[in-house]
């Protein structure tokens, strides 16, 4: 039998799944090792082959693939863990790096620093070359120039090179040479061109994307050096895939050579799953959310595709590369409960974290935070948090919102609890604004789809805010991004710079352009990437805008407009698209229009897992429950005794009716007055607003 | 909800929806935006009002002209009284019914519940141009308003949701470029976005609970206000700064007298000590001076305070009319905003008398430039505000470095600078040179911010550089031993002699058309000043700084006193 792995490891937990040919899926979730991701990794291996209970040595050889999402990119950003890392870029420009345009990000406050630069000053270079900005030469780097240059990233022990000169995007000549005369110099330092990360107009963008390439680049391709050998000493045969921030994975070579692909991949995998989930109920369009520890991670799928920006930020850190469009908000179960100055009360993004976290786990935290209103509203069970593994003191709890909240607010402890639990949903609601209704789409026509523990015991209040009817805690919430990994498609992005009125769009150039981006991203997948040509497809779109416009729109546009070079079409389309995001177009004004970039997704279709959850039999509803307890009504304003359902019995096919909460060992999930829920066949619950399906739900 | 009951965690919701209403009508204007002025540079402001004009919340992007959307709404309530109606649009930029600068043209439109009133959204945007003698506004020769744009006191460019097309023709008939239009749409478009949503926040909640809420935040709000305040010694404290040169005479100078009393919750700003005003459009208006004032101020408190009228109520301002804070009508006030450096000095230095932990040095003081001309490739024409080279360092403070490449105070790191290759797509001209200027941060135990230097090859036959500014005359100063740093300067290099001249150094308001192509533009933004004595600096933070090249190793030895390396 053939297994497929996916293995996410992120900050606290590594999550493993796989998952056999016949669909069978076998879950594991163990501690993050944090100081080297591989022992981890190679544990969850072992681990995965007892739950699965097969003899390992077989294991390993019955794996075709495994695909790896990993935080070593994004850990090293955050912690500025990185590579020593030299820029050498065009003279006269040598502080557009550190300047970041200029901005203080908090205006009011005289105190706020500049982010510490990836490449500090003395190992920023300059060289006398210059390109235009129509692509003329003005002048070339010359060896005699990068020397000196070179003996000094030499005595520093750089470990990490990033070149960027202006308009290279037009010409990438004066770069080329640059590069592989460097590389000829200095084969050991990690070399990488702007030109090869990202080949689009913005100079700013363009040297802080390269230089974070760099600055992450040796760190991320030991760490994949590394686990390759580990994984040549088990034997193990098939493939290895990595997650990237873009949704899709890609081998480990590849990643390689750009590095900072996998920056923004945490949460990269929630959509892919999200989509499979919606697909099942007859969906198109989705919005996944996923609340941690410290954060609350919302995207969006329309028609099956993942929406991607290319405005990633971390840890103020721009990366401009096409990554999945997630909002992230500082609310989270250890977002901290705070009175400000004015007496009101608040809600993060400050966070306990997992250490010490909240005051319930009894680990020295004292500050009030949202796990700890959570318990107290009697949401969680705290003698079987983490299927109990985890005991929580509601004494605990109860004396630190007393004290730090309750007392200064005059409200009762259970009142301020309630306040804790209102305002963490009004601030993750705005989150949900952000990715929707800001970018033009209404959220009452997507599939809500929660992933991680603590969501969706929030879930209902925020659709109710949202005036979302239906939400969905699938089967395997808490490994969402685990399971999400292994439906990803292999997906390469790329990008030319054509800066042209659209009437003076020339065929010969428009379409060469494409094609040399075709012809890239076709040799790496079938060449290198052994995917067959029959399963290569594209996704062409067009940066384009009203002239006179700074902000472009990303207009996705068909393949077969392209080769017959249909401009009409576009053309349409573009205004169209327009209206979408901002309520207007200049059609009829015939306002002109202009083209900024060309880009191509290149996507290989791997092969996916079937998943089945099926549950074999069902148990009586009534034979479900646990027990009751009182819990907060939210309608009701006041504590009521409901039920208790054991959600780790099979119970598919049952409508539950609230209020009451569902326990399973990963997640809880709180149903209001406001909402029943319907069991499916892979045991995920279908939460509905019971006004909005007054006959229930019924599965299509 | 019984009548009059206060739901102490609705009042936090709703200030959190507030900001993100503003913040959303923020970020659909950056995207629907055409002048870089206003999409790249962010120069607009958006807000929330209640029926009375009481701000409710502000997204200010570049806060100079946001603490008079409030004072206008309130004109506008006076001006219509029982003539506003549901689907009016109103436009205004008058600096003499409480406009803060006559290119910041403001959008507000009324929100109803219930055929009843109960408020505002607005936006204001800094217009690429606004009629007047020279365009993009900043006229330095002239003395009177209508040498400077076209007036547009509270007038409907929609009655109950029709469009007034003779209004609107009217108005732009006085503008120069189309794109205006386009941008004032976009403006109708944020406030109707933030109309649609308070509308539906008081549909859900009603409009009692609305109104004792918002009123509970506001009572909240002024209560944090008064608490920073009340931090302050109670005293008199007294700060000085100068103007130099009001566009008309060479060598003119205008003093800025602040008199801050400060007792008990209450704080009172008097500039009554101020000069008066002047001939030239160096002459602020009374709301860019309060504006002036109060973003300083909230540059010393807890930068958490909400943005809503509370926070606004415990501050007293006088600025009486005829000074050079406030002119009186109809004088010529362009350059009005951009007095607000000094403004800053007078209070930075007044309160440093009092609570030195919490004031900056000196800022850098704003000097900047205006091209206009047409690109050659496409032929069309352009305005650029040259954001790139303008931005100076900000003053340092106890504990921490000035803030490098910051800007002028008005925007505090809200405005940006245009990216290197737009600009060298969207103007004829060649980049030369943008980096960090060696020993411009003021010295100090605490550094004063980087200033930059910044080269540009002009390109093409018709262009016209307007400069406004200050500080080429005396420079940025430090604090409690820190040092000063270098003065502004702006100088064109012709390629051969131009008019006799083989460079030209333009005076601080001014024009300069028939550049020669070729020409080079050469300016230094100076930095912020230094905060404490320069040898008590952490040696390895000098080192750091020679190492990096941003103090030289004279000064380091100098001024630092640093003995080794």
């Amino acid at each position: 039998m053939n297994f497929k792995v996916g293995i996410d490891i992120g900050g606290t937990f590594t999550d493993i799944i796989a998952v056999s040919e016949k669909g069978n899926a076998f879950v594991h979730k163990i501690l993050s090792t944090s100081h080297d991701p591989s022992i981890g990794f190679v544990d969850g291996l072992y681990k995965i082959s007892d739950t699965v209970g097969i003899d390992f040595d077989k294991f390993i050889k019955s794996i075709d693939t495994i695909v790896h999402g990993t935080t070593v990119a994004t850990n090293a950003l955050l912690t500025l863990q990185g590579a020593k890392t030299a820029l050498i870029t065009t003279r006269g420009f040598r502080d557009a790096l550190e300047m970041r345009r200029g901005i203080r990000e908090e205006q009011y406050n005289n105190h706020y620093r500049n982010v510490i630069p990836l490449v500090p000053r003395y190992l920023r270079f300059t060289v006398d070359e210059r390109i235009d900005s129509e692509g003329n030469i003005l002048s070339k780097p010359d060896k005699k120039q990068l020397l000196p240059i070179i003996k000094k990233i030499e005595a520093e022990k750089v470990e990490a090179i990033a070149i960027c000169f202006m308009n290279s995007y037009k010409n990438s000549i004066n770069e080329k040479i640059a590069v592989e005369y460097l590389r000829s110099q200095l084969p050991r330092i990690f070399t990488i061109a702007s030109f090869e990360v990202l080949p689009s107009i913005r100079f700013y963008e363009r040297v802080s994307t390269t230089v974070v390439s760099a600055f992450v680049g040796p760190i991320v391709s030991n760490y994949l050096d590394n686990l390759n050998s580990k994984l040549r000493d088990l034997k193990y045969n098939g493939s290895l895939l990595i997650m990237q921030s873009n949704g899709g994975v890609v081998t480990p070579e590849i990643v390689k050579h750009n590095p900072a692909v996998t920056v923004l991949s945490g949460p990269a995998a929630a959509p892919t799953a999200g989509v499979y989930y919606a697909n099942f109920l007859g969906y198109n369009n989705c919005i996944t959310v996923d609340m941690g520890g410290t954060s609350f991670d919302a995207s969006l799928v329309t028609g099956n595709n993942c929406a991607t920006s290319s405005e990633g930020i971390i840890n103020r850190y721009r990366i401009a590369l096409p990554s999945l469009d997630i909002i992230t908000i500082g609310a989270g179960g250890g977002s901290i409960g705070w009175i400000n100055d004015g007496g009101l009360l608040q809600v993060g993004p400050q966070s306990a974290g997992s250490n010490p976290g909240p005051v319930c786990y009894q680990k020295n935290g004292n500050e009030p935070t949202c796990t700890d209103s959570d318990l107290i509203l009697g949401y969680l069970n705290k003698d079987f948090f983490a299927g109990g593994k985890l005991k929580l003191s509601y004494s605990l709890a109860e004396k630190s919102i007393e004290n730090k909240l309750a007392s200064k607010l005059g409200l009762s402890v259970i009142e301020t609890a309630a306040g804790m639990y209102r305002i963490i949903n009004s601030n993750m609601a705005q989150g949900v604004r952000q990715i929707s209704v800001e970018r033009g789409y209404d959220p009452r026509e997507f599939l809500f789809i929660v992933a991680g523990g603590a969501g969706s015991i929030h879930a209902g209040e925020i659709c109710k805010e949202l005036e979302i009817p239906l939400f969905i805690v699938p089967n395997v919430a808490s490994i969402f991004c685990a399971a999400g990994m292994l439906l990803g498609n292999l997906k390469h992005d790329y990008i030319r710079s054509y800066f042209t009125s659209f009437e003076q769009i020339d065929k010969i150039k428009f379409q060469s352009l494409f094609k040399e981006m075709k012809k890239e991203g076709f040799e790496s997948l079938t060449v290198h990437e052994g995917v067959h040509e029959s399963k290569v497809s594209f996704q062409p779109e067009l940066d384009m805008r009203y002239i006179g416009q700074y902000h472009e729109v990303q207009l996705k546009v068909s393949m077969d407009d392209i080769d017959n070079f249909n401009l009409e079409n576009i053309f349409n389309a573009f205004h169209k698209e327009h209206n979408r995001q901002f309520g207007y177009s200049l059609q009829d004004e015939k306002t002109p229009m202009e083209l900024i970039n060309l880009r191509l997704r290149v996507i290989g279709e791997t092969v996916k897992p079937k998943f089945s959850f099926r549950s074999e039999k069902t148990v009586m509803l009534e034979d479900a429950i646990k027990g009751y307890r009182s819990i907060y009504i939210p309608e009701e304003k006041k504590m009521k005794k409901v039920p208790i359902y054991d959600g780790d019995k099979p119970l598919t096919g049952s409508t539950i009716k609230g209020p009451c909460v569902i326990e399973k060992i990963t997640t809880s999930v709180f149903l209001s007055n406001l909402y029943n829920c319907l069991v499916d066949q892979f045991g995920s619950f279908i939460v509905y607003n019971k006004s909005s399906f007054p006959n229930g739900y019924l599965l299509k | 909800m019984k009548p009059g009951h206060i739901d102490k965690i609705l009042i936090s919701i709703f200030q959190r929806t507030f900001r993100s209403i503003t913040d959303e009508m923020s970020i659909s204007l950056t995207k629907t935006t055409r002048s870089p002025i206003l999409c790249e540079a962010k120069d607009f402001v958006t807000g929330l009002y209640d029926s009375e004009g009481q701000m409710l919340e502000q997204t200010e992007n570049l806060p100079i002209l946001s603490f008079s959307l409030g004072p206008v709404c309130k004109v506008i309530i006076d001006q219509y009284c029982n003539d506003i109606h549901e689907g009016d649009v109103i436009i205004h930029n008058d600096v003499f019914t409480m406009g803060n600068q006559n290119n910041d043209v403001a959008i507000f439109k009324p929100i109803f519940h219930n055929n009843q009133l109960i408020g505002w959204s607005a936006a204001k945007g800094h217009q690429a141009d606004i009629g007047g003698a020279v365009q993009g506004g900043y006229n330095p020769n002239a003395t009177e308003v209508w040498q400077e744009a076209i007036r547009i006191p509270a007038v409907k460019l929609y009655e109950r949701g029709i469009l007034r097309k003779d209004v609107w023709n009217l108005i732009f008939a006085n503008i120069r470029l189309q794109m205006v239009q386009e941008d004032i749409k976009a403006q109708i478009g944020a406030c109707t976005l933030g109309e649609r949503r308070l509308k539906a926040l008081v549909e859900r909640y009603g409009i009692e609970v609305f109104n004792t809420h918002k009123n509970a935040l506001f009572d909240s709000t002024e209560k944090m206000m008064r608490a920073e305040i009340r931090n302050i010694p109670n005293g008199v404290y007294e700060g000085k700064s100068t103007v130099y040169y009001d566009g008309k005479n060479i060598g003119s100078k205008f003093q800025i007298k602040a008199k801050i009393s400060v007792k008990g919750e209450n704080i009172k700003f008097d500039f009554s000590g101020s000069a008066r005003q002047t001939k030239g459009f160096v002459n602020g208006t009374y709301t860019s001076s309060c504006s002036a004032i109060t973003l300083t101020f909230l540059q010393i408190v807890n930068p958490d305070i909400p943005h809503n009228e509370g926070m606004i109520r415990p501050l007293e301002y006088i600025v009486p009319e005829g000074t050079i804070l406030n002119a009186s009508f109809p004088a010529a006030t362009t350059f009005g905003n951009h007095l607000c450096p000094q403004i800053a000095d007078s209070i930075f230095k007044a309160l440093g008398n009092a609570i030195p932990e919490k004031v900056t040095a000196g800022w850098n003081h704003l000097l900047c430039s205006l091209f206009t001309g047409t690109h050659q490739r496409t032929g069309r024409k352009y305005v650029d505000i040259c954001f790139l080279g303008m931005k100076g360092g900000s003053g340092a403070i106890m504990g921490n470095d000035g803030y490098d490449h910051i800007g002028m105070i008005d925007a505090s790191g809200g405005v940006l600078d245009q990216d290197y290759e737009m600009f060298e797509q969207q103007t004829p001209h060649l980049l030369l040179q943008h980096e960090y200027l060696c020993d411009s941060g003021g010295a100090g135990e605490w550094r004063g911010g980087l200033g930059t230097v910044t080269e540009i090859l002009l390109r093409g036959n018709d262009t016209t550089m307007v400069v406004f500014g200050d500080g080429d005359v005396e420079p940025t100063y430090g604090l409690f031993g820190g040092k000063g740093s270098v003065l502004n300067k702006i100088e064109l290099r012709f390629p051969q002699k131009h008019k006799g001249r083989k460079y030209l150094i333009p005076l601080s308001k001014d024009i300069v058309s028939d550049i020669p192509d070729g020409t080079v533009y050469y300016q230094i933004a100076g930095g912020g000043g230094g905060y404490g004595n320069p040898k008590k600096r952490n040696r390895k933070k000098v080192m750091q700084d020679v190492q990096n090249g941003v103090v030289s190793e004279n000064c380091a030895k100098k001024v630092y006193g640093l003995k080794s390396y």
